[in-house]
């Protein structure tokens, strides 16, 4: 889709997060997280990095996850973006999962890890361990929770794999 | 009132809670879900830095660029005019002329301080330079010195986006005066370095200097079989933490609302009270989740602690909006929390059974610095120790330890246990069994203790050793050093260490209970949760205590609601602060009990209780039901009792309501007050003979930790410190450019911060021996595994090639060099 630009170099685009239509006046360097965070307080998209080093800003855009940090905000117009806010709305299992599981301490990174793993079991939904550390090695959690977000994602899975038959 | 009544308020910290409840339904039990939980991955839970107010400016703080250097003239005309802009505070303006960075004296931080703190249970220590410079050597709140390359100096602007910030900062034009830098303690002692702070020490670069002694080592290493030397390095590495600082303040007339990423937010509160002249009772403190900080929040001397919030209150009282103060990755890698660059020597005399009878650690380190040789005091029966430590001043931003200080400590203690297994070929564990005890006495005196003050008399370290050499298989897999090549060419090792968990029960606290007219209960004290799942646990005991169900319970963390736990969240979450909830929670379920069995009288009418014709003795509470003992199918529920007494008639009876305060020992470490829980840890590694890397393949902790109240919890706490640990000991430093002292990996790409894939296997078993100082017999996990685990992978290295990496972290390089070492000893090498 053309991007319409008004005179201060500012960028008119149209994004649906969350199922939702938002069209925004947008500076062209923003990136897509601070237009998420900073902008709509959809706070759950977290920095910890700044750099594409760390995941925590994870969303999945276009069915696939992104770095928010990474990505301006105009990159993304007419795409349909989904943080981590959508997942008790849709009732995705992997909210309670994480809790049962304690996948998590200080919970910063959590929402990143929880992203990355969706979209995992978007496209696998009875992911094994292998797939599963494949999946969420690229994310950092200072806490060093690694080991329980497996358990986490197992019974996500499960239940997902649960509710489709 | 009689004078001769006031005594001495007298603690006593040593006796073993006797609380003997065999079954409990909710403490200690698996497959409670956090409570936090949903809330953080479904990413609602609210951290400092996601806090946006209606009208918010958003403050940066000018770095350094230079390590060491001075403000000869500042011009902030720029600055001041970009449009946003809206206040810009300068190190010369008069506001700032009586805020010292350092906290409040010795009334609130004696615990942190050099000459009055750590060093009074070790006597003698000889500071090189007086407390009152040191506190001027911290600098004031925004100052025209900088002691290292990102130290916040010079000016802060407060602006309508971070963006427009951003760009004030690089408006300000500033002639610096540079000066000297020195980054190596070592460097700094040479005779005629350069002056690093002469600012504060105007005659050498040493901080303090500090002698331990107990028994003779002279004696001792003559009574010995054998005398080694050896060297070792710990080189400085950072907390990484999760959540970049910030902090949000906001002046609104007589009253302030602070908003602290803070582990310690209340001593903070008092430290803006007190400078900015404002009384407590004007101060709201909210205190949002916070991302991990590992301890390191509360030392007066670090910027980010108290500093911020002065800036950010200063800029907010100026320009009557709330003003946020942000730090940035990269800023965080200069000035959080970091671990001190440590250069030790040992030298250490034993027995050919496995008897040490003498050690003596010279250890000279970067500023605020570890001095190496508690373990061995608090953990052992060696008879004579010695340690010379020295200090110095180097730019670099002042360590302040995390996850824990007891970093290098743990670390000398693993090293001179693993040479001298080593050098007598002996298995580690039985070394170490063969030297444990306490204070240079041996177990018998430690059973003795043990016995006297009511704990449970058991061999926590025997104990874990055995649990350990099981889960890691250590009699088939323990091998000589450097002997076992593997299928895939790698070179297998086995790694042993131990020490006692660092307990931290000393402290005060105080936490209310008070239950509302429809049953559930808050508990009220302040909490800052930086993940160690105090929320659950707390309501845990509470609900156990008070025989109510878990979601009938609630921690109130959020807002600070005037009750002080110790260190809310950390290193004395449960180990201190449970006392008070559950003593809390025993007061609040008798009054709860009273109400089911007082009528209510008033004027013209009698309002009978739920339980008319009983005593609360006859009564208990189970599931949120209070039940008849005699007879349990007379029961009403708990909201029902509450409701007649506290609803009726807009409540006919005062609130339900229990608080209760507790104190155990001084904050510390205290004499006579042993150490009797201990942590056994085995680790099997795969050395690339080739390129040098480390595959870590498995760790095994054993953590006594007295009694576990959530066992997920601590083991999210030792899988945690697996990671942490075994970063430290392969991949994090901090690297400087020597020529500038310009940091060259403040970023996490960089810094190497390690990750699912970088540990293959951790098994984490939790013993209970009941022996911890806690309520219930617990003692705390969280300190203790990052710690110990750099020792235990250095000895499977060891164990691995042959030959000693005492240089942490240890990279390939260094791995590299060892192996080539090791062949040329062996002769193998072309
Ligand atoms: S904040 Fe985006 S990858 Fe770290
Ligand atoms: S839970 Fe704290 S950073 Fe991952």
């Amino acid at each position: 889709m053309m991007q319409k630009q008004d005179d201060g170099g500012d960028k008119k685009i149209t994004m649906k997060i969350n199922n939702q239509e938002y069209n925004m006046v947008i500076k062209p360097h923003w990136t897509l997280r601070e237009v998420i965070h900073d902008k709509l307080g959809l706070t759950g998209t977290k920095e910890m990095c700044d750099k594409g080093a760390c995941g925590s800003c994870t969303v999945i855009a276009d069915g696939r996850p992104i770095l928010s940090c990474m990505k301006l905000a105009i990159e993304c117009e007419g795409q349909e973006i989904e943080t981590v806010e959508n997942l008790e709305v849709t009732g995705n299992p992997l909210v309670e999962a994480y809790a049962n599981n304690h996948a998590m301490q200080c919970g910063y990174c959590t929402p990143g890890f929880v992203m990355t793993a969706k979209a995992l079991l978007d496209r696998n939904s009875n992911p094994n361990v292998e797939n599963i550390k494949d999946a969420l090695e690229g994310n950092i959690c200072r806490c060093g929770t690694y080991p329980a977000h497996i358990g986490a994602v197992l019974e996500a899975a499960k239940k997902l794999e649960g509710g489709k038959k | 009132m009689d004078k001769k009544k006031l005594g001495i308020m007298e603690i006593e910290p040593l006796v073993h809670d006797r609380y003997c409840q065999d079954e409990f339904s909710l403490i200690g039990k698996r497959g409670v879900s956090r409570m936090c939980g949903k809330e953080k991955a479904g990413g609602r839970a609210e951290y400092t830095r996601d806090v946006q107010l209606p009208g918010m400016l958003y403050c940066r703080i000018l770095p350094s660029p230079y390590a060491h250097a001075r403000i000869k003239s500042m011009s902030t005309e720029k600055a001041e005019a970009l449009p946003g802009v809206r206040a810009v505070l300068r190190y010369d303006d008069p506001e700032l002329a009586d805020k010292p960075l350092f906290g409040l004296e010795t009334k609130f931080n004696a615990g942190h301080l050099p000459s009055d703190g750590q060093a009074f249970y070790h006597g003698k220590e000889e500071l090189a330079v007086t407390l009152e410079q040191w506190k001027q050597g911290a600098g004031r709140v925004l100052d025209g010195v900088a002691w290292w390359e990102g130290h916040p100096v010079g000016a802060a602007v407060a602006a309508d986006t971070p963006e427009l910030a951003e760009e004030a900062l690089s408006l300000i034009d500033i002639e610096w005066e540079e000066l000297p830098m020195i980054l190596n303690p070592l460097d700094a002692l040479k005779p005629g370095a350069p002056l690093v702070a002469a600012e504060i020490n105007s005659k050498n670069n040493i901080i303090r200097k500090l002698k331990i002694e107990h028994g003779d080592v002279e004696k001792g290493f003559k009574e010995a079989d054998k005398v080694i030397k050896f060297e070792g390095r710990r080189r400085p590495y950072t907390v990484a933490d999760a959540e970049p600082m910030s902090d949000v303040v906001l002046w609104r007339g007589d009253n302030v609302e602070i908003w602290a990423h803070q582990q310690q937010a209340y001593d903070g509160k008092i430290i803006f009270g007190m400078k900015m002249g404002i009384p407590l009772n004007r101060i709201k403190l909210h205190v949002p989740y916070q991302g991990s900080q590992f301890g390191g929040g509360g030392n007066p001397m670090m910027h980010h602690t108290h500093g911020v919030h002065i800036i950010s209150g200063l800029l907010s009282k100026r320009t009557n909006r709330p003003v946020k103060t942000f730090y940035n990755r990269r800023d965080n890698f200069y000035n959080l929390s970091q671990d001190a660059d440590c250069h030790t020597t040992f030298k250490v005399g034993f027995k050919n059974d496995g008897t040490i009878t003498a050690v003596k650690i010279d250890n000279i380190c970067g500023k605020m610095g570890q001095y190496g040789i508690d373990h061995l005091e608090e953990n052992t029966r060696i008879p004579n120790l010695l340690l010379n430590y020295l200090e110095t001043n180097i730019n670099v931003a002042p360590a302040y330890w995390f996850r824990c200080e007891q970093n290098h400590n743990a670390l000398c203690l693993s090293m001179v246990f693993d040479h001298v297994a080593v050098e007598l070929g002996m298995d580690p564990t039985l070394v170490a069994l063969k030297n444990d005890g306490v204070e240079g006495h041996d177990m018998e005196y430690l059973s003795k203790f043990k016995r006297q003050h009511g704990f449970p008399d058991r061999d926590s370290l025997g104990e874990a050793i055995e649990l350990g050499r099981k889960a890691i298989d250590w009699d088939k897999k323990w091998h000589e050093p450097g002997t076992k090549v593997l299928p895939n060419g790698k070179l297998h090792g086995m790694g042993f260490t131990w020490t006692h968990e660092w307990d931290d029960t000393r402290g005060t606290a105080c936490a209310g209970v008070i239950m509302h007219c429809d049953g559930t209960v808050d508990i009220l004290s302040q909490k800052s949760d930086d993940g160690l799942n105090a929320m659950t646990t707390h309501c845990q005991i509470v609900a156990e205590e008070m025989g109510l169900k878990l979601e009938d319970v609630n921690f109130r963390f959020f807002e600070e609601v005037g009750f002080q736990m110790m260190t809310p969240d950390g290193s004395c979450n449960l180990a201190v602060d449970a006392y008070c909830t559950r003593n809390a929670a025993r007061e609040a379920k008798q009054k709860l009990l009273e109400y089911a069995t007082t009528p209510i009288k008033l004027i013209d009418i009698t309002y009978p209780p739920a339980f008319p014709d009983n005593y609360p003795d006859d009564l208990d509470v189970n599931d949120s039901v209070v039940y008849l003992k005699a007879d349990p199918s007379i029961n009403v529920p708990v909201a029902e009792v509450v409701k007649r007494a506290t609803l009726n008639q807009g409540g006919t009876r005062a609130p339900l309501f229990a608080w209760n305060w507790h104190r155990q020992g001084r904050y510390g470490t205290e004499k006579g007050r042993h150490r009797l829980t201990r942590q056994a840890y085995f680790c099997e590694v795969e050395v690339d003979p080739g390129t040098g890397g480390v595959e870590v393949k498995k760790i095994v902790n054993i953590n006594d930790v007295g009694k576990a109240i959530s066992p997920e919890t601590c083991e999210g706490q030792q899988y945690g410190g697996d990671y942490m640990g075994a970063g430290r000991a392969l991949g994090e430093e901090m690297i400087y450019d020597p020529k500038t002292g310009v940091k060259l990996n403040a970023n996490l790409i960089d810094y190497k911060v390690f990750t699912m894939r970088d540990v293959d296997t951790t098994v984490n078993l939790l013993l209970e021996t009941g022996m911890g100082y806690g309520p219930y017999g617990l003692n705390g996990i969280g300190e203790c595994i990052a710690t110990v685990v750099p020792g235990v992978i250095g000895a499977a290295i060891y164990n691995a090639i042959g030959e000693w990496v005492d240089d942490h972290p240890m990279t390939p390089d260094k791995v590299l060099k060892a192996i080539s070492k090791a062949k040329a000893k062996r002769g193998g090498l072309k």
